[in-house]
């Protein structure tokens, strides 16, 4: 799973998720992306499980790139505990992602099969999301 | 360069979010003219008749007639775009006057041609790293696009923009070593095994502070703690 190597601190505020993605919104590497359409968390699992879904399905064809990575602690109490005693232990990561962000790019591959990759990782993840690529912009 | 096509403009006096925002509510977009060495005008343009432009074969590097509506009109082009990040519309556009007869710097997209002989017969994936070069030319010579023949790459091989002819007077202004594209070979995909995953899955490492910080910081947990163990004690 993808996490940091180094932190400054273990634990994290949850902080909020306003305005849009005006910074890494748009296609850098590769000829086909996967855009989120709504605000939200993505966690390191689902990154990893879109990631898997969309090279297995290209095979030895294609190239991914990840545009974001899970940099935010998420904590969680254990199971059965009464509230209070001090927040819980970090538990996950998470990526913050606004709405216009892009998630994954994929080059190498005719665009339908990069359309039913993103397909494919879009459904592990937990928001909504569109395929865009060039020739769109 | 199609000077055929042309823009109308209006006259911008306000500014600000507030009226950018009510100009953009009534179907139009804030935008400034600039260049040749006269004063910067605001404008406010139809969206649609700019994404013609943008969306033309020239793109971005079309030369169209603006016409100011009781003003000026001159060559222009668009040299930056601002579009909202969900929907693609246009915020707001730079555009500048052309001199048509002084050299300008222009980013000309790069197209490839042909099938990369390390793609059809070694199995690699050809990218393309540099997608727009910069070259230095008249208005008038200004290509749609730069074509480069990929057919004789192999894995491990790539072209550079040194590698590029240009036609006529065009200067290549990017740097000769970039590479333009090049052909990887495939990385197999391994799995990572459920005891790897596992061992990953540990805390990282966390920058430590000065003594004095951490010192002081600790007392305090402690006391945090006394003052749960407390109240568990009184309840």
């Amino acid at each position: 799973m993808l996490m940091p190597k180094k932190v400054k601190f273990r634990k994290q505020h949850r902080g909020r998720m306003c305005g849009k993605a005006w910074t890494g919104g748009e296609l850098s590497f590769g000829d086909f992306g996967l855009k989120v359409m709504e605000p939200g968390w993505i966690t390191d699992r689902q990154i990893e499980a879109s990631r898997v879904a969309m090279t297995r399905f290209v095979k030895r064809g294609g190239k991914v790139w990840v545009r974001v990575f899970p940099d935010k602690p998420v904590t969680k109490k254990p199971a059965e505990t009464r509230m209070g005693k001090g927040k819980g232990a970090p538990d996950h990561w998470v990526a913050v992602v606004k709405p216009g962000r892009i998630l994954f790019e994929m080059e190498g591959v005719p665009v339908a099969q990069a359309a039913e990759a993103m397909r494919l990782a879009s459904h592990k993840l937990a928001l909504k999301t569109r395929f865009v690529s060039r020739s769109d912009a | 360069m199609a000077m055929q096509i042309s823009l109308a403009a209006e006259k911008r006096t306000t500014s600000g979010k507030g009226p950018a925002r009510q100009m953009r509510m009534a179907g139009r977009i804030p935008a400034t003219l600039y260049g040749a060495r006269r004063e910067p005008l605001s404008l406010t343009l139809d969206p649609k008749q700019v994404l013609h432009i943008l969306r033309s074969e020239s793109g971005h590097n079309t030369i169209f007639q603006l016409t100011v509506a009781g003003g000026e009109t001159t060559a222009a082009m668009v040299v930056d775009s601002q579009r909202e990040p969900l929907q693609g519309r246009l915020l707001h556009v730079d555009l500048k006057r052309i001199a048509m007869d002084q050299v300008i710097r222009v980013k000309i997209p790069v197209q490839t041609q042909g099938e990369a002989a390390g793609v059809k017969l070694q199995g690699g994936i050809l990218e393309v790293v540099t997608r727009e070069i910069e070259i230095e030319c008249l208005p008038a010579e200004i290509p749609e696009h730069i074509t480069v023949d990929v057919s004789g790459l192999m894995i491990g091989q790539n072209l550079r923009v040194g590698d590029l002819k240009l036609e006529g007077e065009r200067r290549v202004m990017t740097d000769a070593d970039r590479v333009i594209a090049h052909v990887v070979a495939v990385k197999e995909v391994v799995e990572a095994a459920p005891a790897e995953a596992a061992a990953a899955a540990a805390e990282p490492e966390v920058i430590k502070k000065g003594k004095a910080e951490e010192e002081g910081a600790e007392p305090a947990k402690e006391k945090g703690a006394e003052k749960g163990a407390e109240k568990e004690k009184k309840k």
